[in-house]
């Protein structure tokens, strides 16, 4: 055969329409990842603009380092000092008491939990985790503030304690959920190794699953550290508020004030313009950079672990640190002066040595335990440590659906409300939620598939999609309050908005917009290539490829995104205190661009500012988790569907 | 079937069953395995060598719903009664698996593993365990100036005589060896086999192989399995030359299916 004979086959060619609704296609997705990038960059910008005459006028050094801040006083101090020390208490606090509950609890359902149990207690956390954080701060101030109080005969039960107690529980479902992927996914090939040689399941855990698993616990940790850091509406609701360092500032029965109970106190009441109004811009400047550097470093501390576990890279020595959990005696030694301070401060010096001494009893008899025994005590601590996260959930939930039913009634979510709330219903403002909510979803949702279909189909690893990546990372990692704080003064303000459901709804959709990137990039990825390469070669164009081949397998795992985007902005207030929300209103809104009700709003008002409106606070808050509570159900079952269908992911 | 070999029986089994749920993995399995030889479990894949290897060290006890009837007795005490020291017979039945599965640490860390988790502190102490088993394993020649670097870095062969030489730290009685050379290239093998004769002079090994070459070259006893049952055991020599069974012969000329 010649090889002149092969006939010439005309190039391919392509209809020059397809091939331009391809260029466009690809340029639409790409635009709106540049949208959400855009809008970070946008944020970023504004609140350091804004922030700027506030550190030009009073000083850098003064405004990050001054110890007072009085802004109503004459003269007005802007020191953030008392702010910062106050978040940090806070957070710490919340750390101290979370993490070992839920690492405890995390360890419990992936290694020790029938499988009955932990198809029980695994969705009943995930339930938890979208309880809105001003049901939180409801319960923290009816219940927790007022058992503080009587426990420890204080005045006010507005605490330090309080907030890190609150914090603490609100944090347990991030940090539970997270560790347990990662201990779960640690192969098994590593416990039977363990096993194999004579070790104890206990001894397996402690040396070889949950060092394996570190990374993930980190990443877990430090996103529970962001959340507590970022949250608003359930801090400012009990920590009393009060701007100042406790002292000594191991008194955790101090009331203290954070950053962003700064943000949504003085943000309402602010003169636009002034220097105070700049000065809180330089406060959510502040808030954003701590929020940016845990992030960051989060980030960091999982590369170097994952390369170190990887063997590649060279960090020989974290691997060494890794394998010997040596410098074991520093923790507990510290862990139980600090345990002494703060009794100390609290009860004086009696209780202060009992607990020193029981610490340093304590220390003193684990190495002698036989490894039997120490199995039998470890698992012991673990039980404990399951009993009480189930007992806390138990507790809050039981006293709100107790003491919200009797408030249930057709009247209650079909009237108006009257007498400020404490007579009538609720009705516009589950109206009003709905609104925000489907105005948010309907921005987000188009934008963050469209950008995640850039990163995850179009993708070529290069700098703009590093950039659109990190652009989406800063995104989820900012706090709702500063998305408040954007809003208000950009698009009420400055676009003349208003205090609007339009305002609110934007606002909203770029809180949840990267929870949809996210995901939707998540569930584009777990799609097989070799579906791709199928459809690919078959001749089908990228576009074809991506919409009958990738979409569909994807599909349950945008949906169960987009389900937790709904919860989420449903249950936020911080966004939309000074947007979109009015706490009282005649009509139902007739536009775009009239104020509305909404549920965690009209529940943060009544429950901080109407005495004598219990009952119906309470029902609020039982209708506002019953409906966050059916979206996040409908969004495990879909999954679960899909799951048992041998599905996509999801 | 029983095969009756050498005095010095280490792991026996008196009519073994097993099932994972309703599936019956292992039917009557008898079989007495002597001390201080090698021997070595043949037979077409899924015809239940591993399950069986893994009883000796009551590894399937982690399948949830795995059951077991029967007795396996090892030095003469049932393994499977209440109460019987499971962690203890794992430190002196140790297992090699299929795949290298070396923990994420440093090389130095992953040998010392074993002995420091029964209740080894001193430093000196552990650094000679680590190079005598490591020595042992033939690996620390190779490693020896990168102990302190992660043995996920070591390749597959490497890995794999890092997991011997973990297994060797804690001092065992019998090694179990799921075919510990599957994943590996024709020199590693060698390498793995040359070991294996080494150590029968201080372990009782049980291998489990699906190349019976490597039966025939590293093993005393040879038994053959085929759909869950124990069809023959005996001297390896005997078995692949004068096989008793039918079905033996069949696997061992291939002429099988
Ligand atoms: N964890 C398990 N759960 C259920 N069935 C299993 C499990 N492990 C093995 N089996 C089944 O038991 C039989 C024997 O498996 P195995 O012992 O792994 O065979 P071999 O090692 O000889 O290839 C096979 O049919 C296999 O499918
Ligand atoms: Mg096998």
């Amino acid at each position: 055969m010649h090889p002149t004979s092969t006939a010439r086959l005309p190039a391919p060619a392509r209809a020059g329409r397809s091939h331009l609704e391809e260029h466009a296609i690809r340029a639409l997705w790409l635009a709106c990842a540049l949208v959400a990038v855009l809008a970070v960059g946008f944020i970023l910008a504004f609140l350091v603009v804004y922030g700027l005459p506030a550190f030009a006028e009073i000083g850098v050094l003064e405004v990050l380092l001054g110890d007072s801040w009085s802004p109503t006083a004459t003269p007005p101090a802007f020191g953030i000092l008392p702010l910062a020390v106050g978040t940090l208490l806070v957070t710490l606090g919340a750390m101290l008491f979370a993490v070992p509950l839920s690492v405890a609890t995390a360890i419990y359902l992936g290694e020790l939990a029938p499988p009955r149990v932990r198809n029980l207690v695994r969705p009943a956390i995930e339930l938890l985790a979208g309880i809105p954080s001003v049901v939180f701060g409801f319960f923290g101030l009816i219940v927790l503030v007022e058992w503080l109080r009587v426990s420890f005969a204080v005045p006010s039960g507005e605490s330090v304690l309080a907030g890190s107690l609150l914090l603490g529980v609100m944090t347990l479902p991030t940090i539970i959920s997270v560790s347990e992927d990662a201990i779960s996914s640690v192969p098994r090939e590593f416990r039977e190794g363990s096993l194999a040689l004579g070790a104890t399941r206990w001894q397996t855990i402690r040396r070889v699953v949950v060092p394996s698993a570190l990374p993930g616990v980190t990443a877990a940790i430090i996103l529970g550290m962001g959340r507590a850091i970022g949250e608003t509406m359930a801090v400012m609701m009990v920590t009393g508020n009060a701007a100042v360092i406790p002292s000594p500032i191991t008194d955790v029965l101090s009331p203290v004030r954070t950053l962003t109970g700064t943000l949504g106190i003085e943000m309402g009441e602010v003169a636009i313009g002034s220097l105070h109004y700049h000065a809180l811009f330089a406060v959510a400047t502040v808030l954003l950079v701590i929020t940016l550097a845990v992030n960051l470093g989060a980030s960091a501390i999982l590369r170097r672990l994952n390369a170190s576990a990887t063997g590649r890279g060279s960090p020989s020595r974290l691997a060494a640190v890794l394998g010997r959990p040596r410098a074991g005696m520093a923790v507990p030694v510290l862990a139980a002066v600090l345990a002494a301070a703060v009794a100390h401060s609290v009860g004086g010096l009696l209780p202060a040595l009992a607990v020193f001494a029981a610490g340093l009893l304590l220390l003193a008899a684990v190495p002698r335990l036989s490894r039997n025994q120490a199995e039998k005590a470890a698992f012991l601590l673990l039980y404990l440590a399951v009993a009480a996260v189930v007992a806390i959930l138990a507790i809050i939930l039981l006293d709100i659906v107790s003491k919200g039913l009797p408030a249930l009634s057709w009247e209650f979510l079909t009237g108006s409300p009257r007498d400020l709330g404490r007579a009538g219903g609720i009705f516009p403002a589950i109206v009003g939620t709905l609104c925000l909510v489907a105005g948010a979803i309907a921005l987000a949702l188009p934008l963050g598939v469209g950008a995640a279909i850039h990163l995850a189909e179009y993708r070529r690893e290069n700098r703009l999609t590093r950039l659109i990546r990190s652009g989406v990372d800063l995104l989820n990692g900012t706090p709702s309050i500063v998305f408040g704080l954007f809003g208000f003064t950009f698009f009420v303000l400055y676009l003349e908005f208003g205090v609007s459901m339009l305002a609110g709804q934007v606002t909203l959709g770029l809180m949840v917009l990267p929870t949809i990137i996210r995901t939707t990039e998540e569930a584009l990825r777990q799609v097989p290539q070799g579906l791709r390469e199928g459809s690919l070669a078959l001749g089908a164009t990228q576009w074809q490829t991506v919409r009958r081949v990738v979409l569909p397998p994807a599909a349950p795992g945008i949906l169960t995104g987009t389900i937790l985007s709904v919860g989420r902005a449903a249950g936020e207030t911080a966004p939309i205190l000074f947007t979109a929300a009015v706490f009282s209103q005649r009509h139902l809104p007739s536009s775009l661009l009239d104020p509305v009700m909404a549920l965690p709003y009209h529940l943060f008002v009544l429950a901080t500012n109407v005495p004598g409106a219990q009952q119906n606070t309470y029902g609020t808050a039982l209708v506002l988790i019953l409906l966050v509570g059916a979206v996040y159900a409908v969004t495990i079952a879909v999954r679960a569907r899909y799951r048992a269908a041998g599905g996509a992911p999801g | 079937m029983t095969g009756t070999p050498a005095p010095g029986t280490i792991i026996e089994t008196r009519g073994l069953d097993l099932w994972y749920g309703p599936c019956q993995a292992l039917k009557e399995i008898t079989i007495l395995i002597p001390a201080n030889r090698v021997t070595a479990l043949i037979g077409p894949s899924g015809c239940g060598k591993s399950t069986l290897l893994r009883c000796f060290n009551r590894m399937n006890d982690l399948v949830p719903d795995c059951r077991v009837a029967g007795l396996a007795l090892y030095h003469g005490a049932d393994i499977n009664a209440p109460g019987y020291d499971v962690v203890e017979l794992r430190k002196r039945v140790g297992m090699v698996f299929q795949k290298p599965n070396p923990f994420p640490k440093s090389i130095y860390e992953n040998v010392a593993y074993g002995p420091r988790i029964h209740g080894e502190r001193d430093r000196a102490t552990l650094d000679a365990v680590v190079e005598r088993s490591l020595r042992s394993a033939a690996l620390w020649d190779e490693v020896e100036d990168r102990l302190q670097e992660p043995a996920l870095g070591l390749s597959g062969g490497q890995q794999q005589r890092l997991c011997i030489a973990r297994t060797l730290a804690v001092e065992p009685d019998v090694i179990l060896m799921d075919e510990p050379c599957s994943a590996l290239d024709p020199i590693a093998t060698a390498k793995i086999e040359n070991l294996i004769d080494d150590l029968k002079k201080r372990y009782t090994v049980i291998i489990v192989t699906h190349n019976m070459q490597q039966a025939a070259r590293v093993s005393e006893f040879t038994g053959f399995m085929y759909l869950g049952e124990l069809v023959e055991y005996g001297e390896t020599l005997q078995v692949f030359e004068r096989p008793a069974e039918r079905l033996t012969e069949n696997y061992i000329t291939g002429r099988f299916g």
